[in-house]
């Protein structure tokens, strides 16, 4: 009897058990929810946010095989794409990454367009213009998508709806690549949607009108030089001919054009540089890459320990001596610093100026503040410790000029030299902590006299300064680059006024000295944008679109500034030489464009004809 | 125990027979591919180095869209590749310093196939001769153009000099090669006669070593390679 209640009440829990066969898995985030107001789309609009295409400290372009954008669990912030070009040497083998490393984020893109589809069934879920503005951010993001796309391959698929699988059938999704022009006019046509769309501010970290209007401003800028310097440099092949790669060079002004008025669109808005301390314009400047409450920031990205975001910029661009450990690799060049013009480190006579200290080249030859805040100079201070960057030793001055000198081998020199920092002569140190290292030592020191300032975050204690404990904010648009952009625009288009303009806004920001009318011309704004956007992974690009990466890249070896120390003259003198590690660049011109993916090429024989000559 | 290993190899051994049903009946790669690039002026070989022309193969007779794949020239100008899949093939050879071919060959690689391709150089070097005088090597060349009209242009020229017969761009030593670079940056119908003979002074070579040297001039093409004259070997005295 007991037996049978038992088997009763199992019986009875099952039945009652199973009322609801039919419920919503809930690990599965449904259209409803996700629409079903601002906390569901926040959390649906975070995703995407996550996985825009944003190469702030954490993107690695390539490089030992691993490569890619929004890479968690990157530390080495040191293989960054300025190091493959010049601007800064680093761990890279030379100019390796114009193969690209596979980026194609149409998985990331039919999100996107799942928004723009679906949203709008929703009025209801929304107050007043919501529906309108979130659609805005939506359009924002896919032409986001689209312009890391067509910089890198030129024309590709444009894909405006969801695309769905198996009610598709392959034949049908096996879409063929668009015009490089067309994909141009598609960001374009987004942006202005995404303008007309949103409002003007927006919760840090996401898009408003401007920051659709920053992006427009760039992309029609890229667009326009591809037309007219793509059209003079280029690799012919199929996909030139049927227009997959490559814009009519008389589409140029129209894109400048577009360029211009995003750009013009800015004034009077809250934008500004930032200009919180004028009297200290070194400080100023450091600041602008560290202060949060910058009115100069358009869009930046946030990172923090408690999320696990935390990037490792403080430890791998400085000295191990001045952070947890000795992780840095990447140094700017000399090249790069002399954009601001030749440093006072010669007589008239190809001699050697004499310097009582290490930081008198930089405190006592007038440079420019900007930049003494973006490049740490033999000398300079961080966290209380010195840049004490040495090459080596000389007992007595050398006797001949300093071409001769440097055209010596190291060994066959009248120097001393080690490569271990810890190694006195005399009870003094021969090399620095800070460098330089000879080739063959561990390379975490300078190989070029110069270490990266801009966004080090100097207010943090040394211990704070391991890997993942940066959380200094990517700026990834920022007034300084609309303005150089608007200069930019404005030099292609015959209007150097306007230009001279924008650049002395800079300028002032800066430090620098006034530029006169007669000055401005397309090369002056280039190298003011190199100057003022270094190390922000606008180099790379810039050269490209400019389409002199194959001229300045053509077996390049790049310099460094090394100090000495003479013992008998108690003096420092500093030589230009090659960078230690000797290393050769070269650009080929196929690489203005990367090749499709190889996989998507398997999958999709429709994005045939690859770019040229792969 | 003995009953549950014989039932574990049971499913092994039922899992292994029906596994492999298809044989993989294609043939390996046993074919053969093999030619000359011919320089169209001298009728001898074109000189090329490492890194120069690519004889690109499309094999038609497996894909629409086939995946290039690229046999580098050797430093004679022959090129061979005997691991290859037989087929119908589409042949270009690209990269080095001669006029586009427009028009593919196709050609049907099977064992011991044989192609000869031959191409018209952008520049042809001429008089190519050296002195060497204690440490200093001196060079002197002129250069022709086959066709003037439409040349690319001209970069650049150099000296390449090595310690092995492997010599030319990429493989040469930076102090005594590019280091002397000359700049160009001319079209060739905008060259006067005196800038086409070229003279390299190439100091501190260094004593008892012999070297190997050709000269080179850069063309700013799709590929931006270099015409290369011959091979000479340097005993420095």
């Amino acid at each position: 009897m007991k037996r049978y209640k038992l088997i009763i009440a199992v019986l009875a829990g099952i039945l009652v058990s199973c009322q609801k066969l039919d419920i919503k898995p809930t690990n599965v985030v449904t259209e409803d929810v996700v629409f079903g107001g601002e906390a569901g789309i926040d959390v649906y609009m975070a995703n995407i946010y996550r996985k825009l295409p944003i190469e702030d400290f954490r993107y690695r372009p390539g490089g030992e095989g691993r490569g890619g954008m929004n890479l968690h669990h990157e530390w080495q912030n040191f293989f960054h794409a300025g190091a493959t070009v010049g601007e800064m040497v680093g761990p890279f083998g030379g100019m390796d990454i114009g193969g690209g490393f596979g980026y194609w984020p149409y998985d990331d893109i039919r999100a996107v367009n799942y928004v723009i589809e679906n949203l709008p069934k929703y009025p209801a879920n929304f107050t007043g213009a919501r529906v309108n503005e979130l659609l805005g951010e939506a359009y924002f993001c896919r032409a986001f998508f689209y312009f890391s796309l067509v910089k890198r391959y030129g024309g590709v698929p444009i894909v405006s709806t969801v695309q769905n699988y198996p009610q598709q059938s392959v034949e049908e999704l096996q879409v063929h690549r668009n015009k490089e022009e067309e994909v141009w006019t598609f960001i374009g046509e987004d942006l202005d949607k995404a303008y007309e769309m949103m409002v003007a501010s927006s919760p840090r970290g996401r898009a408003n009108k401007y920051v659709a209007l920053a992006l427009k401003s760039r992309a029609m800028l890229y667009a326009g030089s591809i037309a007219k310097y793509g059209s003079t440099n280029f690799v012919d092949g199929e996909a030139r001919s049927a227009g997959l790669v490559g814009i009519p060079a008389d589409k140029a002004n129209s894109f400048f054009q577009k360029a211009w008025d995003a750009a013009k669109l800015f004034e009077g808005t809250k934008y500004k540089l930032y200009n919180k301390t004028p009297a200290d314009k070194v400080k100023n400047y450091v600041d602008v890459f560290l202060d949060p409450s910058s009115e100069e920031n358009i869009l930046v990205r946030d990172y923090s320990m408690t999320t696990k975001t935390a990037h490792s910029w403080d430890a791998t661009f400085s000295p191990g001596y001045m952070t947890v450990g000795p992780e840095s690799r990447a140094y700017p060049t000399l090249e790069f610093v002399e954009r601001w013009g030749k440093l006072p480190v010669l007589d008239g006579t190809d001699h050697p100026i004499k310097f009582n200290n290490l930081a008198d080249l930089m405190n006592n030859s007038n440079l420019e503040p900007r930049l003494l805040a973006t490049v740490y100079f033999p000398g300079a201070t961080l966290r209380g410790k010195t840049f004490d960057t040495q090459r080596g030793l000389y007992e007595t001055m050398f006797t001949g000029t300093v071409t001769q000198e440097v055209a010596k081998t190291l060994e066959s020199r009248a120097s001393i030299t080690t490569s271990d920092p810890n190694t006195l002569h005399n009870g003094r140190r021969i090399i620095g902590e800070a460098g330089m290292k000879r080739p063959g030592a561990s390379d975490n020191a300078t190989r070029t006299g110069f270490f990266v300032r801009k966004y080090i975050d100097y207010n943090k204690a040394q211990p704070a300064t391991g890997l993942f404990q940066s959380e200094q904010a990517w700026i990834e648009f920022r007034y300084a680059e609309v303005l150089l952009n608007r200069a930019e625009a404005a030099a292609e288009l015959n209007n150097p006024d306007d230009a001279l303009t924008c650049l002395n806004l800079l300028r002032e920001r800066a430090g620098g000295p006034q530029l006169s009318l007669a000055a401005v011309n397309v090369n002056e704004v280039r190298n003011e944008r190199c100057k003022e956007l270094a190390f922000e992974n606008h180099y790379y690009w810039d050269l490209k679109r400019w389409r002199i990466s194959d001229v300045l890249l053509n077996n390049a070896k790049f310099t460094g500034l090394m100090p000495y120390y003479v013992i008998s003259e108690n003096k420092y003198i500093f030589m230009a030489e090659r960078e230690t590690f000797d290393r050769n660049y070269n650009f080929e011109k196929k690489y203005y464009y990367e090749p499709i993916p190889g996989g998507e090429l398997g999958k999709n024989p429709n994005l045939y004809p690859n770019n040229p000559n792969y | 125990m003995k009953k549950l290993m014989s039932r574990i190899l049971l499913g092994v051994g039922l899992l292994a027979s029906a596994a492999c049903t298809k044989i993989d009946n294609y043939d390996g790669p046993n074919a053969s591919f093999e030619g000359r690039l011919i320089d169209a002026v001298t009728g001898q070989n074109f000189q090329t180095a490492t890194g120069n022309i690519q004889v690109r193969l499309f094999q038609v007779s497996w894909s629409a869209t086939p995946a290039p794949q690229e046999i580098p020239s050797k430093m004679d100008g022959t090129f061979k590749d005997s691991k290859l899949f037989a087929g119908k093939y589409k042949v270009i050879p690209v990269g080095g310093a001669f006029w586009p071919v427009l028009d593919t060959a196709t050609v049907n690689i099977g064992s011991a196939s044989k192609h000869d391709f031959e191409l018209t150089p952008y520049l042809v070097i001429k008089n190519f001769t050296y002195v060497i005088e204690n440490k200093t090597l001196k060079l002197n060349f002129d250069i022709d153009a086959p066709i003037g009209a439409g040349l690319p242009t001209i970069i650049e020229a150099q000296p390449y000099v090595n310690t092995t017969k492997m010599v030319g761009p990429g493989a040469s030593i930076f102090n005594y090669s590019d280091a002397l670079k000359l700049v160009i940056n001319k079209d060739w119908l905008n060259m006067d006669p005196a800038t086409k003979s070229i003279e390299f002074t190439i100091p501190d070579l260094t004593p008892g070593r012999t070297f190997y040297v050709r000269v080179g001039v850069r063309l700013n093409d799709s590929f931006k390679s270099s015409n290369l004259s011959q091979i000479v070997e340097v005993k420095v005295p």
